[in-house]
């Protein structure tokens, strides 16, 4: 099985992965990940893995930490989806978009919906929200309630 | 003429959705053009967070209304897989059917907006007319022309008679023969030539290296296809070819997606033969235990991505997903340069943008900067006061004052 | 004095021209539509836009220069109105005529591009701007090959006038099909001057908006759109009567007809052009009339010349 000696290579080369991957269905492997050696295996699996493309990226809120999956594609449809957590309170990521032009608007969204911090991200517009949006509110965080109607009066029952 | 700076959005009549180019020229020549997105935010996936999966099976038919059927899909293979739910093989193959005849109706729909975009209203009215064939189908199928509603978790919500699969087919025919004639339109009409052939050029390399999916990378002869690469739903039982076209330019795209058409008329006619007998569906559980999915799904403008994290409740804990136009956006920020101004809505259109998928949430203001935003009953005052300064007609209570006369 | 006020605001005049503007655009649309499989619209829709037009309000950009902005539609349909009086219809007469009309006639319908050119300009949006430099460089293009066709006709009668050129062709019957090349030139180059597919780039709606007319509104852009119709009902009679110099002096109703038939076959002509073209690039369109169109005129004028001097001694 070809999932099978693609975990055997990364684990070969980073032997603290062991036990943390996991293949869940055909073409489908998911990486858990301590934060230190990240863009490590990162870069490994894109220049040895033959991962050819970034599907996206996925925020996720876990409470105290903030999960980012990184969704690296190969050209026979296997996804290896690398997971890296970093603290909520100084969410910093590295830009990935030197390998992946397309990981900008990718991060934007990481930046604009979570609160993240990418560094090495290029300068432009912001997205997807607006320029006028107030600072500090990360919408797809758990703890982010909407309390605003459209025409910008605050709502007050909880909806 | 020195550099000037148009802006073709956020509202532009060559763009059915909001969206921003930024576009610096010289002359006719472009010299840059800048991409602002953003402007649909709906926060769907904020909202999948707040309704249980059923809900949101619905919410999300909604992200798009083109490639509706494309979400809803990737969604509920999502959701099965991590409730490891074994879904009946005709759902799939109902499932399937429904899948191509949404390519069709939107690579039609496409033919049309790109005839419009270069000033061909008469293949747009040609094309939209025989679009008419297939949404004719769909909407006997499922009982709407957009917005199916067919998938459920565990399956499909209606059958496929045998009298409506003969229509199908019936259907099926007709399309054929006029896709070869559109076919022939795209090889032989010197204007359309001329309008297509070397605009919008995005190279292999680049389309490589962008990242550029669907019909996009199709075009520049990149095969990649999720319907053969990650096989999901029927079509691994399915004979089809990818069509890739090495022009590199909007004339291969267009070419892609023709091909499409016909390759996708060759694989219903497979799916209506051999679509086997049982249930339509299986019982679904209310809360799906916690687990994790990506599903990919070749949708007609390319590969949608969802990701679902469930908590073993009946609401998802994370619902993200990708658009496919999101993944072109910078392929058409390359295919500007040095393109002709007169060129921008057809390089735009070529990737088949559909920005409301793009973004997915409404916006947030408290009083900052920008435009004054009114309220309903703001605007309806401001227009009687309007008329009644400028035109000395005061519409206030018009109704009661007409029923006030007549007694 | 009367019938002289009788000919200019009623027949042939402003009137009588407006209506067959508003008839001869629901009759291209209507053409136009039904080859593109529509319905297409009521024969009252015209009517029914320009008076609609004419209760929206007036918004002139606070940018834009007032008195250019205001004066160049009423510029566009006068010029427009003034070149019907030249072109003869069911006579070999027309209601003015003297040697040296048809030049006037060709000069006077390039002032609504002209004009065009200055209101968009003025209005001072990018877009119109862009598009009012389009319609001038458009202008450069078409209007040689324009000049061509239509001359050559001319050579042929040995007079510049286009009553006398009817006159002549009235006289030696078949020599009009000499011109049958001029006129496919002249159908061609006319859809610049008309700004329709495929050389409606100075208003490619789906490019820059409006183009010229993007920032006129109410009163001014039906007064526009009126000078639009005009034209082409003038520029399709100029066609007819130098093409078509067929079935002239009959009594005033069956010549009026046959009259009607003409105009309206080029009207049909027109639409069955912009039915199966697409919009061509500003500069695709330039190197189209300069490589193509203006050699097709003059050898137009070569045939012409060859005819008169060897056919006619």
């Amino acid at each position: 099985m070809k999932e099978k000696s693609l975990l055997q290579e990364l684990e070969s080369k980073f032997p603290q992965l062991e036990g943390k991957a996991v293949i869940q269905r055909a073409r489908r492997i998911f990486v858990d990940h301590p934060h230190d050696s990240f863009y490590e295996v990162f870069d490994f699996s894109v220049k040895n893995l033959g991962c050819t493309m970034l599907c996206t990226l996925t925020g996720i809120d876990e409470d105290v930490m903030l999960a980012v999956i990184y969704n690296l594609g190969r050209d026979d449809g296997i996804l290896i989806n690398l997971i890296v957590r970093v603290p909520k309170e100084a969410p910093i990521l590295k830009s990935v978009s030197s390998y992946f032009p397309n990981a900008v608007l990718y991060e934007r969204e990481l930046v604009d919906l979570f609160g993240m911090k990418v560094e090495g991200l290029p300068e432009g517009y912001r997205y997807p929200l607006p320029d006028n949006w107030p600072e500090g509110q990360f919408p797809l965080r758990k703890d982010w309630k909407q309390n605003h109607d459209n025409a910008g009066k605050e709502v007050q029952s909880d909806v | 003429m020195s550099n000037v700076t148009i802006p073709v959005g956020p509202q532009h009549p060559a763009l059915k959705e909001p969206a921003s180019f930024k576009i610096t020229i010289n002359g006719e020549r472009i010299e840059r053009a800048d991409v602002r997105l953003g402007y649909n935010h709906r926060g769907v996936e904020k909202a999948c967070e707040e309704r249980n999966y059923i809900q949101d099976i619905y919410l999300i038919e909604r992200v798009c209304g083109i490639c509706s059927h494309s979400h809803s899909t990737a969604f509920v293979l999502a959701v099965e897989e991590i409730a490891a739910i074994e879904v009946p093989k005709r759902a799939f193959y109902i499932r399937t059917i429904i899948a191509e005849l949404e390519r069709i109706h939107s690579h039609l729909l496409w033919l049309g907006v790109a005839g419009h975009e270069i000033g061909f209203d008469t293949l747009l009215m040609y094309s939209w007319r025989d679009r008419e064939i297939v949404m004719d189908i769909l909407n006997m199928l499922t009982g709407n022309r957009v917005n199916y509603g067919i998938n459920t978790i565990g399956g499909v919500r209606r059958d496929i008679t045998p009298k409506q699969a003969q229509e199908i087919l019936c259907g099926i025919d007709k399309l054929e023969e006029r896709t070869r004639y559109y076919i022939e339109l795209a090889t032989e009409e010197v204007t359309l030539i001329n309008r297509l052939s070397g605009v919008g050029f995005l190279s292999h390399e680049d389309a490589l290296h962008l990242g550029a999916i669907g019909p996009t990378g199709r075009g520049s002869a990149v095969d990649r296809d999720i319907r053969r690469d990650d096989p999901y739903l029927s079509y691994p039982e399915l004979q089809f070819k990818i069509v890739t076209d090495d022009h590199c330019d909007v004339y291969g795209r267009t070419l892609v997606r023709v091909g499409e058409l016909m390759e996708s008329y060759g694989m219903i006619r497979q799916l209506l033969q051999n679509i086997p007998e049982g249930p339509i569906s299986v019982k679904a559980p209310r809360k799906i235990p916690a687990g994790r999915a990506f599903s990919r799904y070749e949708a007609p403008r390319g590969e949608d991505v969802h990701y679902i994290q469930a908590n073993g409740t009946d609401m998802p804990e994370r619902v993200k997903l990708r658009a496919p136009t999101l993944a072109n956006v910078q392929s058409v920020a390359r295919m500007l340069e040095n393109s002709y101004l007169a060129d921008v809505p057809i390089v735009v259109a070529s990737i088949d943008p559909c920005f409301s998928c793009t973004d997915r949430m409404i916006s947030l203001r408290t009083d900052g900067p920008g435009e004054k935003l009114m309220s309903w009953p703001e605007l309806h005052a401001f227009s009687l006061d309007w008329n009644r300064k400028n035109r000395g007609i005061d519409f206030t209570n018009l109704n009661k004052r007409l029923i006030e006369k007549k007694v | 004095m009367a019938t002289q006020l009788f000919y200019l605001l009623i027949f042939p005049g402003f009137l009588f021209l407006s209506a067959f503007g508003l008839f001869a655009e629901y009759a291209d649309r209507k053409i136009y539509a039904r080859m593109q499989n529509r319905i297409g619209p009521p024969w009252f829709q015209p009517l029914a836009d320009f008076i609609k037009l004419l209760g929206k309000e007036t918004i002139i950009p606070e940018s834009a220069d007032r008195r250019i902005f205001l004066l160049m539609p009423v510029f566009a349909l006068t010029a427009a109105v003034t070149s019907f009086l030249y072109i003869p219809m069911w006579d070999t007469h027309a209601l003015v005529s003297f040697n040296g009309d048809a030049i006037v006639v060709l000069y006077l319908l390039t002032i609504p591009t002209v004009t065009f050119f200055l209101g968009g300009w003025s209005s001072n949006s990018m877009y119109s701007t862009i598009g009012a430099v389009r319609s001038i460089t458009q202008l450069f293009a078409y209007e040689v090959p324009l000049f061509m066709g239509i001359l050559a006709p001319s050579l042929l009668a040995g007079t510049w006038s286009l009553s006398e050129i009817s006159a002549f062709y009235n006289a030696h019957s078949w020599y009009w099909l000499v011109n049958l090349p001029g006129l496919a030139i002249a159908l061609i180059a006319v859809q610049g001057k008309l700004e329709k597919v495929p050389f409606d780039i100075p208003e490619a709606e789906t490019e820059i908006v409006g183009g010229t007319f993007t920032e006129y509104s109410g009163r001014l852009l039906a007064l526009l759109r009126m000078a639009l119709d005009v034209e082409m009902v003038v520029v399709a009679s100029l066609l007819a009567a130098v093409f078509l110099p067929f079935g002239l002096g009959y009594a005033p109703i069956t010549g009026f007809i046959i009259y009607l038939i003409k105009v309206f076959f080029i009207i049909f002509l027109m639409a069955l052009v912009r039915t199966v073209l697409a919009r061509l690039r500003i500069e695709q369109m330039v190197n189209f009339c300069w490589k193509y169109l203006a050699p097709a005129g003059l050898l137009q004028l070569v045939v012409c010349l060859f005819v008169k001097g060897v056919m006619l001694q």
